[in-house]
């Protein structure tokens, strides 16, 4: 009912000691401003790895591989158990079979079309074109992935997906390479041809190919390893060049299977088991980034727990700034309830005094900590920025989903501060409050 | 004779059992509408404690106390605060005032309580201002005042809900004689035109210019020198303007209050014309005097 007016009230009375009340509100910003600040780098942090999870096809990507490739894997990155003793069966190099791949792809929920084993060109090449004299390294070189690798691009397409563009000869860039071949935009490249050259193993020559570059790729985690995007003609032709020299039944080895799966009906823990017990191992986006996100969340936690520690000494703070203003405050408060307020309206007064310590400490914070993101996004990406290389990757990120939630819980412990003050308040009694000494 | 409050066996203890002090004891005491009462007593005699018993501002360990034929011992919290903001207006010794507000956001005080629209609050704090004669003084900050200004805008804010009965506690014991005169002439003033007053004091000069006074000692009356005749003719007055209130409804009830308070108002103002005659005959003997004190206070301003 009165509401505004109450509102209105209890902002007048706040700011009648503006030093007190602009000390116990900083107070509340140091808090709110780490909690928002930290929240913010989290979601920086979590909608980057996002991106680059859907990079490889969001939650339902799974990679396929041998039990030992695992072990190889597994070996890796522990600390080393020591040479272990040959058997025939260890002796694969975890190398997975025309028979392991038929074996995978009839695995039900499994998607077979989505088989993705990217080899890379084996050999000497270099990439240039016609607005420069430089040649490149091609570095990796695969043919393109399926549709539901969701590539995150910086210009132009990925490479088109139809029969008959797979006949054309297209290629995605890598990020950085449009400049190195003369264009000074990404989108500059888009439709242009470049050339392709392989080297000749036996007599060193050079063979040139042709493509229409059709996309460059974003920088990013996973986005760079994917190298040189080729269709499907590029990859065949360059591919048959490449192993010319091979024994006819020669087969590339494959490691992997990058696939997708049904996960409408079933878990990833519950596909990991199938493929598991069908003796096989794999490897989730959940793994990939489970650690990475693992260590963001307990940095995350940390500061959190910084910020409430920081929030709880500020509510100790409100208690205090009321305290005081309740006692000072007493003679007015007795005249308040004298001419006819009630219990109920004085500690609504005092109450929303509260909330506004709460509201102006944690609206501070946010701006505080909205600005130096800003700023900060802006210098990390500038060149010789940390992030320099990952424009893709805001290191703060605000919504008003992780804004507001902060402002209001602040405005909540505000107000569970000052109910003891504003009971105190509430319950003054008339002739007391205006006695004379 | 239309008794405003009515006490009855009125008991005040204060503490428990071995601590137990008894302020007042079995007081009977009938206050009639228009009178102008002093209750006198020495420090300690239980005067303030009557007082505060008789504003609702305390409850009574046993007795009743009747405002207006209403037993207000028996009133929940939020009618006796609404009956306390709309019926009663309060002047005290300390002033009590938000040193740090301006004028007006001291004198709209009751009227922000009763939930008063903010344009209604100005209209009436600029009369009630106007009545004490500090009109130009609605903007100051109530710390820039002399002591009997600061007291003229308490007696503002007192009369801005038009209560029907004042208390005056020890209005004038802050105040040099000169200050204190003006503002006891106010008082009276508001009490000629028919609101009831009720002044606690120790000063017996004061107490004098009272048509009645109660003396209290040790928490009994040891003295009433009663009602006077000329309070029956005060509330036979009052009685008259209220019949014509009720005679008339809306707009007019409220002009004839107004004019029953600024009998200056000229009457092409007024609604009605017949309501503002009678109340104007009714008190204008009494207030000439009054104007002319207040005219001269305004000329010292």
């Amino acid at each position: 009912m009165h509401i505004f007016e109450t509102i209105r009230t209890a902002n007048h009375n706040l700011f009648r000691n503006k030093v007190r009340t602009i000390l116990t509100v900083l107070a509340i910003f140091v808090g709110s401003f780490t909690i928002i600040l930290n929240t913010a780098i989290n979601s920086g942090v979590n909608s980057f790895i996002d991106e680059q999870t859907t990079a490889l096809g969001g939650d339902n990507f799974i990679m396929l591989m041998s039990k030992d490739s695992e072990a190889m894997m597994s070996e890796q990155m522990s600390a080393s158990t020591g040479p272990q003793e040959f058997t025939e069966k260890t002796n694969t190099l975890g190398m997975l079979s025309n028979e392991d791949l038929e074996k995978l792809k009839n695995i039900d929920g499994i998607d077979a079309d989505s088989f993705y084993s990217p080899t890379p060109l084996n050999g000497t090449g270099y990439i240039t074109s016609r607005k420069t004299d430089k040649k490149y390294n091609v570095g990796s070189a695969m043919i393109l992935p399926p549709g539901n690798f969701n590539i995150p691009l910086a210009a132009g397409t990925l490479v088109d997906q139809t029969d008959e563009a797979k006949q054309k000869n297209q290629i995605v860039l890598p990020p950085e390479y449009p400049q190195a071949l003369g264009y000074e935009r990404d989108e500059d490249i888009i439709g242009q041809t470049i050339t392709f050259a392989l080297k000749d193993e036996f007599n060193g020559t050079f063979k040139e190919f042709s493509a229409e570059v059709v996309g460059v790729e974003a920088n990013g985690i996973v986005s760079s390893q994917f190298g040189m995007l080729l269709s499907r003609a590029l990859y065949d032709e360059m591919y048959a060049f490449a192993t010319k020299y091979y024994p006819e039944d020669y087969e590339a080895p494959t490691y992997y299977v990058m696939a997708t799966f049904d996960n409408t009906r079933f878990s990833e823990d519950e596909i990991k088991q199938i493929i598991k017990d069908a003796g096989y191992s794999t490897w989730t986006i959940k793994d990939l980034m489970g650690t990475i996100r693992t260590f963001f969340d307990v940095i995350m936690i940390v500061f959190t727990i910084f910020g409430g520690i920081a929030l709880l000494a500020a509510a100790i703070g409100i208690v205090n700034t009321l305290f005081m203003s309740v006692e000072e405050r007493t003679r007015e408060i007795g005249l308040d309830k004298a001419l006819g307020m009630s219990s109920g309206r004085v500690y609504a007064e005092f109450a929303t005094e509260a909330i506004l310590l709460g509201f102006w400490g944690s609206v501070f914070g946010v701006v505080v900590a909205m600005i130096i993101g800003t700023v900060a996004n802006t210098a990390v990406h500038a060149p010789g920025g940390f992030l320099e290389v990952f424009p893709t990757f805001d290191l703060f990120k605000f919504t008003i989903s992780n804004v507001l939630p902060i402002i209001i819980v602040v405005m909540i412990i505000a107000f569970l501060a000052g109910t003891i003050p504003a009971w105190k308040a509430a319950h003054k009694n008339p002739i007391d409050a205006l006695r004379y000494e | 004779m239309n008794s405003v409050i009515e006490v009855k066996n009125l008991t005040k203890v204060y503490g428990k059992r071995s601590t137990a002090f008894t302020a007042l004891k079995n007081i009977n005491l009938d206050i009639y509408e228009g009178e102008s009462v002093a209750i006198v007593g020495k420090s300690g005699s239980g005067k303030s404690t009557l007082m505060h018993l008789l504003a609702l501002l305390d409850r009574p360990t046993e007795g009743t106390v009747k405002i207006d034929g209403v037993e207000s011992t028996k009133l929940k919290a939020r009618k006796l605060n609404r009956l306390r903001n709309r019926s009663f207006g309060f002047v005290f010794q300390q002033f009590f005032m938000n040193p740090h507000d301006t004028v007006l956001e001291n004198v709209v005080l009751p009227l922000r309580i009763a939930g008063k629209r903010r344009k209604e609050r100005k209209e009436l704090a600029t009369k009630a201002l106007k009545t004490v004669g500090l009109s130009d003084r609605i903007k100051f900050k109530a710390n820039d005042l002399s002591g009997g200004q600061k007291q003229r805008v308490c007696i503002a804010r007192a009369i801005v809900n038009n209560p029907k009965i004042l208390f005056a506690d020890e209005p004038t014991g802050n105040l040099d004689s000169a200050t204190g005169d003006k503002v006891i002439d106010l008082l009276f003033g508001l009490n000629k035109k028919g609101v009831t007053l009720i002044i606690v004091t120790h000063d017996d000069d004061l107490a004098k210019l009272c048509d009645r006074q109660i003396r209290i000692s040790d928490g009994k009356i040891i003295e009433d020198t009663g009602v006077k005749p000329k309070v029956t003719k005060a509330a036979s007055a009052a009685k008259k303007t209220r019949e014509v209130e009720n005679t008339t409804k809306g707009k007019a009830k409220k002009a004839a209050a107004e004019s029953v308070k600024k009998p200056k108002a000229t009457s092409t103002k007024l609604k009605s014309t017949r309501t503002s005659r009678t109340a104007k005959t009714s008190t204008s003997s009494k207030t000439t005097a009054r104007t002319t004190r207040i005219k001269n206070e305004k000329g010292e301003n």
